[in-house]
């Protein structure tokens, strides 16, 4: 439904800005699709007053006129126009102005300059009428801005009207609807208008013969009208809204279709035999010529509009070609009638028939809306063609359709939207849909539904009207997801726990309970925050007088038991909280990921020598977890001088500058002391310093690097002191946007390596995410990091 | 006869596909096909046949010829492209392929996991809180008498210095309904200590997972719907749940939850001690104290809570009848969770 904002505000009194209000329209369940402002199209197009025309000296067809555009000097233009003659006033769209496509540019005509053309309305989109140049009647200033002089500076809104509001597919159903929503009153146009003494029932009579799928028609009639073009201003709303002018009484019939939504039809009378409308069903085969030259062979589900002997009209849908209005009509009759939309949604839909009229009726019309229709209708006939308009309507209306009565309760309302609505605020909200009602209890009303609205059945149906004017946006938001929830930890301690499994892990679970003999054992000195104890009040024995402030001996009891069971090479872990003592009835719960690996790292494989477990095993199961959740660039491996791992054996774990824990291979010593004859790595963890910085929202896709990489080799002699992340920090220096990534491959210590030197072999990948790369760019980065290697760390190249 | 050329061609059928080499195969050749074999003595006995149902036996005779050669020819195929790829990898497929580790879960932990995962699915946040509390938040705001048993030494630990273990995952109840005005629906879960000897039934240190909604509106009817939800979910769907009048300080009215004894059906056996109904937890509608305790309108607001043990939810779930297996940590049992 096209809606012009001009339009609607001469209905309901609004300033409202474009956007605001369509905003607010949009809240309100009538979404705009789209806004259309029509002038914008007509930028730089004025009004002209034609001062002289002269004939163009080499062509007998064009006209030198000079034209005042409310500029200091008149302009000079040339116009191919018949109608061009002195002291009118014309459209004209100076130099820069665009007309569709067409941009207006200085022009030599015939050897003479133009600046600017004078317009056709259908050069201008106003009508198709491209006889001559338009003249202007009305009286304006030369230089006048043409669409606000036309009044086509509107705003064209495009709603989505739901298929339950009909009533919305007219200009007053939207302003009564608006004026709702602002809270104010609407005014339709005045309808007053002169009756001839002569009775329209006398000149015409009606007879529906099938009640059930009419049951109400209305016929007025109108004698000695002029068929003749509609007055600019009903032209300007029937193109604003769509439609395309034909003659005054077509027009007026689809201009009360666009204010009222209710589809009308006009016959000739001198058409109608015997002077009598009859509305009966088909016969069986019974053929009838439409409007469009479509011929139809009916049965008798189809409603028609006939006289005594043929048919005049497809009911709600399309007219006859026969009885239609043309230049010759003198006596029109127009028809206002209310049918079944079933019946007229089977029929448009078994010829293939959607017409505006079809759309409308189908949906439901206001049966009780047909008086004030026709009354509009044969008013504006009248104004545009003059005649006599007859007095009265013939009325037919076998079966009253009477509006609804539905009961609503204030408190059931309030108990939906949870909202605090007073009887007094609905009922005033009723009033403004124009729905009666009569208080019944203090809670309840009775609510007389206008028959305009179809769509409400039941007191839910008038609840969904109140919320609307209650605002949907004010309705209180009663959730509670997100507030308080752990997310983020259970997440990342799943996701810890899950990868360990996969990798072999079994998780143990230990009670809280602990001595300060354990922390002896391993030796943890006493200026480590492992000793700020918590100690138990009431113990339930020596063994457990104190919470637990790490997870490593339990773990390595759980490594000893299991042993002793025979089981050789296995892997532990365990997820839980330890204890701290922080201050005066202050303390923190850290959670702490703490893992042994007992044994072979790999598990016995009949196909491969068993491995040498190193601490480079213990290691990437801890980087592997780190990259798990998110966190492994932000980590760091310096060597560790915990107590109880065996020397060089270890390292500590940094996020950032914070020590977060350790991994590395148990001293024999401490094993011993919990029963352990076999190898013993361990890993322990600080997870709580890693939870807070998991995002799994973090991922981004990034678009794929489409020129390929470039992987070379290097292999270096490197003092064994320099460590291998310095050497490949060293390397990346060299130009990180392109060197992605270094791999270390191989690494060799022996006779053919100098005495403290080590054999480093790395793959480098080189790419660039802006172009391909060639060897000559790549061999010179190549140079540059063997240069860099030998100045800054006296690491040669190897001589193969 | 017939009957006779049906069994040799029913002996054929089993015996062809599961022999295993080509010297048993063409044994076989000889045994169906070959000149002294049945189905040619048959042929040769046709004369004896009436005369009327001879060509009958004839074509019969020749269709199971042909399906017993053909069976043959396909056994043949299958056992030379065998032999072939087999040689030339030398594949013994029955050795074991390269053995990559899986682990386990501790069965508490998983049990755990659904547990929040059920309750999530039900709307409800997951909240912790500390297993070190205060006086105050494990006792006194939750409504508990000062002379009540449970704040004795014998029952409760306390730390030097006069704070305590939590006793229960109540507590958390208080610390969210400070922090956060209602609708409050929330679980906590976490460790609880009470002074209790080790023993088949009993562990100083166990888990609890603890419900608490509180909002306008909240009856004991939403209470028994979510706690039938939960038991539904985590043993079955016939499971049944009764309450029974107890007394909780922080709760009023009281009850305990019991289920129907998901081993004997209320039958009665050794799991329920013959009473055919499991102990699950504690429950209730949250005492009006508890609420203006934490600054809500009890007239406007009510809620529910209720508190179940995880190990004895895990012990019946894999059916687990001493409490201290959970703690063990020994791999013969943890290697059953896989």
């Amino acid at each position: 439904m096209k809606i012009s904002y001009n339009w609607l505000k001469e209905l309901v009194p609004t300033q409202m800005e474009i956007n605001e209000f369509c905003a607010k329209l949009t809240m309100f369940g009538l979404e705009v699709e789209e806004v259309i402002q029509p002038g914008k199209e007509l930028e730089h197009i004025v009004i002209g007053k034609v001062i002289s025309v002269e004939q163009h000296p080499n062509a007998d067809k064009l006209s030198l006129c000079r034209v005042d555009v409310g500029e200091e000097e008149p302009l000079s233009i040339i116009c191919g126009a018949p109608n061009v003659v002195k002291d009118i006033l014309v459209p004209v769209a100076k130099i820069g102005a665009k007309l569709g496509d067409f941009k207006i540019k200085k022009v030599m005509l015939r050897g003479v300059e133009s600046f600017g053309m004078i317009c056709s309305e259908s050069e201008l989109g106003i009508s198709d009428d491209h006889s001559g140049i338009m003249i202007i009647g009305q009286n304006f200033e030369p230089g006048a801005p043409f669409a606000d002089a036309m009044g086509m500076n509107d705003h064209i809104i495009e709603v989505e009207v739901t298929p339950n509001r009909p009533d919305l597919l007219g200009m007053i159903g939207v302003a009564r609807e608006v004026a709702v929503m602002l809270d104010t009153d609407y005014t339709p146009s005045e309808i007053t208008f002169e009756e001839s003494d002569v009775k329209t029932e006398s000149e015409i009579s009606v007879i529906i013969e099938d009640a059930e799928k009419c049951p109400r028609y209305c016929a007025r009639m109108i004698k000695g009208i002029t068929v003749q073009p509609s007055p600019a201003w009903m032209q300007r709303k029937l193109i604003a809204s769509g439609l395309r002018p034909i003659n005054n009484i077509v027009d007026t019939t689809n201009y009360v279709l666009l204010e009222y939504g209710h589809p009308l039809h006009a016959f000739d009378y001198a058409k109608i035999k015997d002077n009598t409308i009859v509305v009966r069903t088909a016969k069986d085969k019974e053929k009838m010529m439409l409007l469009d030259d479509n011929e139809l062979t009916l049965h008798s589900d189809n409603l028609l509009i006939a006289d005594k002997k043929h048919p005049l009209a497809l009911a709600g849908i399309m007219g006859g070609l026969d009885s239609s209005i043309n230049d010759t009509t003198k006596d029109v009759v127009i028809e206002c009638a209310y049918f079944d939309p079933r019946n007229i949604r089977a029929s448009a839909l078994e010829y293939g028939l959607q017409t505006e009229s079809s759309y409308r009726f189908e949906r439901g019309m206001d049966p009780n809306g047909l008086v004030e229709v026709i009354d509009r209708a044969a008013q504006l006939m009248q104004l545009t063609g003059g005649g006599e308009i007859l007095s009265g309507i013939v009325d037919c209306y076998p079966y009253q359709i009477t509006p609804k009565i539905l009961p609503l309760r204030v408190s059931r309302t309030n108990s939906i939207l949870n909202a605090n609505m007073s009887a007094d605020e609905v009922e005033k909200y009723l009033n403004n849909f124009e729905f009666s009602t009569k208080k019944t209890t203090q809670d309840s009303f009775e609510v007389t539904i206008p028959t305009f609205r179809p769509d409400i059945e039941r007191e839910i149906d008038i609840i969904e009207e109140l919320a609307r004017c209650y605002g949907y946006n004010n309705v209180e938001s009663h959730f509670w997801i997100n507030r308080i929830d752990n997310k983020q930890k259970r997440t990342v301690v799943r996701l810890a726990k899950n990868h360990l499994i996969s990798l072999g892990f079994f998780e143990v679970n230990n009670m809280s309970f602990a001595s300060t003999d354990d922390l002896d054992t391993l030796k943890i000195p006493n200026d480590d925050y492992r000793r700020n104890l918590v100690e138990l009040a009431n113990p339930m024995g020596e063994q457990f007088s104190i919470m637990r402030s790490t997870l490593i001996p339990d773990l390595l009891r759980n490594a000893g038991l299991n042993l002793s069971y025979k089981f050789e090479n296995f892997k532990l872990f365990e997820l839980n909280r330890i204890y701290l003592k922080e201050g005066e009835d202050a303390y923190a719960e850290p959670t702490y990921l703490t893992g042994v690996i007992v044994g072979e790292f790999e598990p016995f494989y009949w196909k491969e020598k068993r491995g040498v477990t190193s601490f480079y095993d213990v290691k990437g199961v801890v980087e592997s977890v780190f990259s798990k959740v998110h966190c492994m660039k932000n980590i760091t491996f310096k060597l560790s001088h915990q107590p109880y791992y065996k020397k060089d054996s270890a390292a500590d774990i940094f996020l950032e500058d914070k020590k977060i824990g350790s991994c590395g291979i148990m001293k024999d010593e401490i094993l011993h002391s919990f029963d352990i004859e076999a190898s013993v790595m361990m890993f322990d963890i600080n997870m709580s310093n890693i939870i807070p910085l998991y995002n799994e929202k973090e991922i981004h896709f990034e678009e794929i690097v489409k020129y390929p990489p470039v992987l070379r080799d290097i292999a270096v002699i490197a003092p064994s002191q320099i460590e291998v992340e310095t050497i490949e920090q060293s390397i990346k220096s060299v130009d990180p946007n392109i060197i992605q990534d270094i791999q270390l491959f191989d690494l060799y210590t022996g006779k053919q390596v100098k005495q403290g030197c080590r054999s480093l072999a790395f793959n480098i990948t080189f790419q660039s995410k802006t172009s391909t790369l060639t060897d000559k760019y790549v061999d010179k980065l190549f140079d540059n990091i063997v240069s860099k290697l030998s100045r800054e760390h006296q690491i040669e190249l190897r001589q193969e | 006869m017939k009957e006779q050329i049906q069994e040799i061609l029913e002996e054929a059928r089993n015996s062809i596909p599961s022999c295993g080499s080509d010297k048993d195969l063409e044994e076989l050749r000889i045994k169906y096909l070959g000149k002294k074999s049945s189905l040619s003595d048959l042929l040769s006995k046709i004369g004896t046949v009436p005369k009327e149902e001879r060509p009958q036996m004839g074509a019969l005779l020749n269709t199971v010829k042909n399906e017993i050669a053909q069976l043959i020819e396909q056994k043949k195929s299958v056992l030379q492209e065998k032999e072939d790829s087999a040689r030339a990898q030398g594949l013994d497929v029955t050795m074991p392929g390269r053995p990559l580790p899986i682990g386990a879960k501790h069965p508490l932990y998983q049990i755990w996991e659904e547990i929040e995962d059920i309750f999530i699915n039900l709307g409800f946040e997951v909240a912790e809180g500390p297993e070190i509390e205060s006086e105050y938040y494990n006792f006194d705001a939750l409504n508990t008498p000062s002379w009540h048993p449970a704040r004795n030494p014998q029952d409760t630990f306390y730390l030097k210095g006069g704070m305590l273990l939590r006793t229960q995952t109540s507590p958390m109840q208080i610390r969210v309904m400070e922090k956060f005005k209602p609708p409050i629906k929330i679980i906590s879960t976490g460790r609880c200590y009470r002074v209790d000897k080790v023993d088949p039934s009993h562990l100083p240190v166990f888990h609890q997972v603890e419900a608490l909604m509180v909002d306008e509106g909240i009856t004991m009817s939403d209470l028994k719907g979510a706690l039938d939800s939960f038991v539904k979910r985590i043993f079955s769907a016939d499971t049944h749940s009764r309450f029974r009048p107890h007394f909780f300080p922080f709760t009023e009215p009281s009850a305990e939850i019991d289920i129907l004894c998901i081993s004997c059906n209320g039958e009665g056996c050794k799991l329920c001690k013959n009473s055919g109904w499991l102990e699950m937890g504690g429950a209730g509608m949250v005492d009006p104290a508890v609420l203006e305790e934490v600054g809500y309108d009890p007239e406007k607001y009510t809620g529910y809570a209720f508190g179940l043990g995880i190990e004895r939810i895990a012990m019946l779930r894999y059916g687990i009848s001493d409490i201290r297996k959970l703690i063990t940590n020994d791999l013969r049992i943890l290697s059953q969770f896989q």
